[in-house]
């Protein structure tokens, strides 16, 4: 084997298979990861009003919950999603996609829930102290001043979220739910060609996420709140110092 | 008699186990310019976030022009509910109170995501029923005022410190309030921009308006005010007219404060 022949063969691959790899995987992987991250952010954003809830009992139910997701592996919950609840509940009868949709998004929401509530707290609460001090409201003032704000520290998080959900989608293969990584293993099951199989398929991925990555840095940094100067308490002491009546 | 605008009966304000407000009964009158002065963490900000509720008192009451507004009840109250012989008190709606109260911060506060002009119309167009167009021109009207029109579709982004403590004092205005309170609207300046937002407070103390001013600012607070307090360990310890709050001083701990800070 030499990189001649690698190079051909995958050229041979792609003229052959590509409808394999970008019609069927990359097109799967593409949808699995909107509905996981667009369904994800639904009910992430429940989740994080839930943990932001004035009720102990809630906020102590979400943060198990997002502390369970979060701390348990996604191939184990792609398991439990796929083979454990199906036998469960029978009659709901959903495909393996739909059951590898589910499990992503649910494990999405986690994610995302935190990606909300950070995002939300990291505005100054001075923002909120002024806006009430007008006279808005709570609503009025998450409405109209925190979720404005927030929205710039939350807009990259999520494309970071859907950078990773896109690259774990590949988990879903196992169950062999037509994603790229599943036209791999199509591919190389045909051909026996794995290696440039594999390359092929890491090389798509990377066409996505790549630029993706990049957008995601460019809005951070278009987005970056003005940083304010923190002020200094010496100041205060030394206008006391030199203030004379 | 003048009219109380503000009164506040025996309130007490803790932080776990802080005790930092320690009782404080205090009115402050219609057209009244009241400065507080005091030792670093002697209760003077949370005193003065007590009146507008962005701290809530467990224990005291305050009268905004004669409306109770912390729902706090003495025990003798408790009792007369439980024994029917008082009505429940109905809920405060603090919103309300509010609008009636503007505050300043130390850190300015302005909103970021929002125009001066937009900054300004906000809570005028959303709380008080104005359309755009009246709330425009009222938010041109009081940038003129503090010589910030040429700003007026800037970002607050783009305003030095000073510029921007103005633009929060007048975005307080543009609510008409009743009372203004200030919290070391200056601490946080360039010392070159602290005479150009003093000298705005001044003009507006000057129209009548009724003012609470927390500040380190020594002389300003002698030139401005009607009365001085100076707070420490959490309550009001002294207070008097600023000539002799600064030439008689009597309690040790207002002398020993004014020969560390004159
Ligand atoms: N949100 C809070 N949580 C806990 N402690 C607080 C809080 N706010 C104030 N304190 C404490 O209460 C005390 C009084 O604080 P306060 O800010 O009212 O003092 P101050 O007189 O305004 O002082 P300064 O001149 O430094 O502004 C301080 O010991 C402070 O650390
Ligand atoms: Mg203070």
């Amino acid at each position: 084997m030499n990189f001649a022949t690698i190079g051909s063969n995958i050229v041979k691959l792609l003229s052959q298979y590509w409808k394999v790899f970008l019609i069927e995987g990359l097109s799967n992987t593409l949808l699995l990861t909107v509905i996981a991250v667009s369904l994800g952010a639904l009910l992430g954003a429940l989740v994080a009003i839930l943990k932001m809830s004035r009720f102990k009992v809630i906020r102590f139910l979400i943060s198990i919950y997002i502390e369970v997701i979060r701390g348990t592996p996604i191939l184990l919950q792609l398991y439990i999603f796929v083979f454990a609840l199906p036998s469960l509940l029978p009659f709901l009868n959903l495909s393996y996609f739909t059951w590898t949709a589910i499990a992503l998004c649910i494990n999405s929401s986690a994610y995302v829930s935190e990606v909300f509530r950070s995002g939300i707290q990291a505005v100054d609460k001075g923002q909120t102290e002024a806006a009430r001090s007008l006279g808005l409201s709570a609503g009025q003032t998450m409405r109209k001043i925190i979720l404005p704000q927030a929205i710039r520290n939350i807009l990259p998080a999520l494309g970071n979220e859907f950078i990773m959900i896109l690259k774990e989608t590949s988990l879903a293969s196992t169950f062999f739910v037509g994603d790229l990584m599943t036209s791999y293993l199509t591919v190389k099951g045909a051909t026996y060609l794995g290696f440039e199989c594999l390359i092929i398929v890491g090389m798509i991925y990377l066409c996505v996420t790549f630029p993706l990555s990049k957008l995601v840095s460019w809005f951070e940094k278009k987005m970056a709140n003005p940083n304010y100067k923190k002020h200094d308490h010496k100041r205060k002491r030394a206008v006391m110092e030199g203030g004379k009546v | 008699m003048e009219m109380e605008m503000i009164k506040t009966v025996d309130l007490h304000k803790s932080f776990g186990s802080l005790h930092v407000l320690t009782g404080v009964s205090e009115t402050i009158r219609k057209g009244e310019v009241v400065s507080i002065i005091g030792p670093s963490g002697g209760g003077k900000s949370t005193f003065l976030r007590c009146l507008n509720l962005l701290e809530k008192p467990e224990q005291g009451k305050i009268y905004f022009e004669g409306a109770e507004i912390t729902g706090n009840l003495t025990k003798e109250e408790k009792h007369a509910i439980k024994a029917g012989t008082m009505p429940k008190p109905a809920k405060v709606n603090i919103d309300q109170h509010r609008q009636k109260m503007g505050m300043v911060f130390q850190h300015f506060n302005v909103f970021p995501h929002l125009s001066v002009c937009q900054n300004i119309t906000l809570a005028p167009t959303m709380l008080k029923g104005k359309t755009e167009a009246e709330a425009n021109e009222m938010a041109k009207e009081l940038l003129s005022r503090v010589g910030l029109i040429d700003k007026l579709d800037e970002m607050p982004g783009k305003l030095s410190g000073g510029q921007k403590q103005r633009l929060a004092i007048v975005r307080a205005l543009a609510m008409e309030p009743d009372v203004m309170l200030f919290d070391e609207p200056t601490s946080a300046l360039d010392p070159e921009m602290v005479g150009e937002v003093l000298d705005v407070i001044k003009g507006l103390v000057n129209t009548g308006m009724t003012s609470v001013i927390v500040t380190h600012e020594m002389r300003f607070a002698r030139e401005v005010s009607d009365r001085v307090l100076f707070m420490a360990e959490g309550n009001i310890l002294e207070q008097n007219t600023p000539d002799q709050f600064f030439t008689n001083p009597t309690h040790p701990r207002l002398k020993d404060f004014l020969s560390k800070v004159l």
